[in-house]
């Protein structure tokens, strides 16, 4: 199992905002709703490209070329264009430090 | 997002410092170093500028942190190295050329070839005993060193490189070979082929890299510049076979003159990234060109080509065809154009790509491409993106094979109509001895 890498600080984000790191090689985005955090693969499952300039609507993310929304909690892709969920990544918060590493 | 600037003066293996001091090690010609002055200040100018997009939006830079590479100031001690790549040993060559981390550490030619006036060997030496005879073709008519980012990096830094140069109506029939090596950790190669047939010449020149080990990171900045004369016949092939943890960028660009002919073919089985600008122009009447691609993406990797077939003359003729296999979480981009300039009537292009998925989550993009500025021509493209049958599968199993068997045959199978254009032998032996090792089915 991959071990978990800090990626910032849970301070430096407010909730609404992101950060784009990259975690085992991978791009993820990194968000921040309410007091949670959660971590995508940025990269949209319809085009490849990346979703981290996509509006961010409570837990709904939209891709900002064609439109597909994804859940951040989940990764389910919820609007067409887009049919296959987005990666997830854990995340975990110890003290001011936000950790991420892939699902196992 | 990856057309953006991710190469920042944060770079400093290839900062001002860096060039300064690379320009001091190089014993060059003056006219070589201005050419080099002026492309490192189109490379600084191109930092942060957005790459086309339309050639990179497919290609994710973000991975790619240029800082972690530099020029080696020496190559790492070849007596501890194993450099026997695909090709070694597979045939008898007229010559040899092996690059390792960026410096030219062997070269030989028959003594018949250098009787008939053929110059083969490192770039670097023949430049300055030749400048006569190569200096007009050097990033002049095909690579443009403005053209983008790492052709201004490249052409400001390339470090050696391979040239073949054939004089008018000399044949050679026994191919050639160029290695390019990467063995140190970080080491990159900005390594550039200059192929130059005069009127009437023959060549084969069979290409190929290789890294010393599983595990090294490295970088590739190169250049291929193929020259073809008038009723000359080129058979160029590239076999990339870097491990998978170098980064592959390449600009490669063939012209051919009146009733010249180019078969051209690449093969993308190795790096973590590599993109490829593939351009071939068909510059007099009668000229043809013929390019073939095998790639094999596997793991995480990311195989990009940009392709373009420009018809500049009438009665010319193009035709392109790119195979792919994919399997795990592999990508494979390919955008390719056909552009027909309003003179050129009567012409031909065709181009097709077909792509065939082992895996649920590999991907491949294709993106075939017409601009057409003539009214009588004939020009088409086709691309096809598929998994395997599992009825053809199950056929296979049903008499007798293993599932692994199976596979391979299936793979071969797609494969075959690109192994058949391939006009040497044992680049079509290598490439399926390469594609069974991809398989697993060889160590």
């Amino acid at each position: 199992m991959s071990e978990f890498e800090r990626v910032a600080r849970a301070s430096e984000l407010q909730s609404g905002e992101r950060k784009t790191v990259v975690v085992d090689d991978t791009p993820v985005l990194l968000l921040r709703t309410g007091d949670d955090f959660h971590a995508i693969e940025d990269i949209c499952t319809h085009d490849g490209q990346p979703l981290a300039d996509g509006p961010l609507d409570e837990n709904l993310i939209t891709c900002p070329r064609h439109g597909a929304k994804f859940d951040v909690q989940t990764g389910r892709a919820v609007c067409m264009p887009a049919t296959e969920a987005v990666t997830t990544f854990e995340v975990q918060v110890v003290g001011d430090d936000v950790l991420v590493r892939p699902r196992s | 997002m990856s057309a953006s600037g991710t190469q920042t003066d944060t770079t400093p293996g290839f900062g001002t410092a860096a060039f300064e001091s690379f320009l001091e090690t190089r014993d060059e010609p003056d006219w070589i170093t201005a050419q080099r002055r002026a492309a490192f200040a189109c490379y600084q100018a191109s930092q942060h500028a957005t790459l086309d997009s339309e050639e990179w939006k497919r290609v994710d830079l973000r991975r790619f942190h240029p800082e972690q590479y530099e020029l080696c100031d020496q190559p790492a001690d070849t007596a501890a190295l194993n450099l026997e790549s695909l090709l070694t040993h597979r045939t008898e060559f007229a010559g040899h050329v092996t690059h390792l981390d960026g410096h030219c550490v062997g070269q030989s030619v028959s003594d018949k070839l250098r009787q008939q006036g053929v110059l083969f060997g490192n770039l670097s030496c023949l430049l300055r005993e030749h400048a006569d005879v190569l200096r007009p073709h050097l990033l002049t008519r095909a690579v443009q060193p403005d053209k983008d980012r790492f052709a201004s990096w490249h052409s400001a830094f390339w470090t050696s490189g391979t040239v073949l140069y054939v004089p008018r109506e000399v044949e050679i029939r026994e191919p050639l070979h160029s290695l390019i090596a990467l063995a140190r950790d970080g080491a990159t190669d900005l390594g550039h082929t200059l192929v130059i047939l005069e009127d009437g010449a023959q060549a084969t020149l069979l290409e190929e890299t290789l890294s010393a080990g599983p595990q090294t990171a490295g970088l590739h900045v190169g250049a291929v510049e193929l020259l073809v004369g008038r009723g000359a016949h080129l058979q160029y092939v590239q076999l990339q076979n870097w491990n998978q943890q170098v980064f592959h960028f390449a600009h490669q660009a063939g012209c051919v003159a009146q009733n010249g002919q180019l078969q051209w073919t690449v093969a993308g089985l190795g790096s973590k990234l590599a993109h490829v600008h593939q351009d071939v122009t068909l510059e007099g009447p009668g000229a043809r060109a013929e390019v073939n691609g095998v790639t094999f993406a596997t793991e995480r990797q990311l195989i990009s080509f940009w392709t373009q077939q420009t018809h500049q003359a009438p009665e010319t003729e193009s035709d392109l065809l790119y195979k792919e296999v994919l399997r795990n979480r592999a990508r494979v981009a390919w955008r390719g154009m056909i552009r027909v300039d309003p003179d050129a009537q009567r012409i031909s292009g065709f181009q097709r790509n077909d792509a065939l998925l082992l895996d649920s989550d590999c991907r491949a993009d294709a993106i075939p491409g017409l601009e057409i500025e003539a009214d009588d021509v004939r020009c088409s493209h086709a691309a096809t993106a598929g998994q395997v049958d599992d009825e053809q599968l199950f056929y296979c199993m049903s008499r007798g094979m293993h599932r692994r068997e199976a596979m391979h045959m299936i793979v071969e199978g797609f494969f075959h109509d690109v192994y058949d254009r391939i006009p040497v032998e044992v680049v079509r032996d290598t490439l399926r001895t390469a594609v069974e090792r991809k398989l697993g089915i060889l160590n």
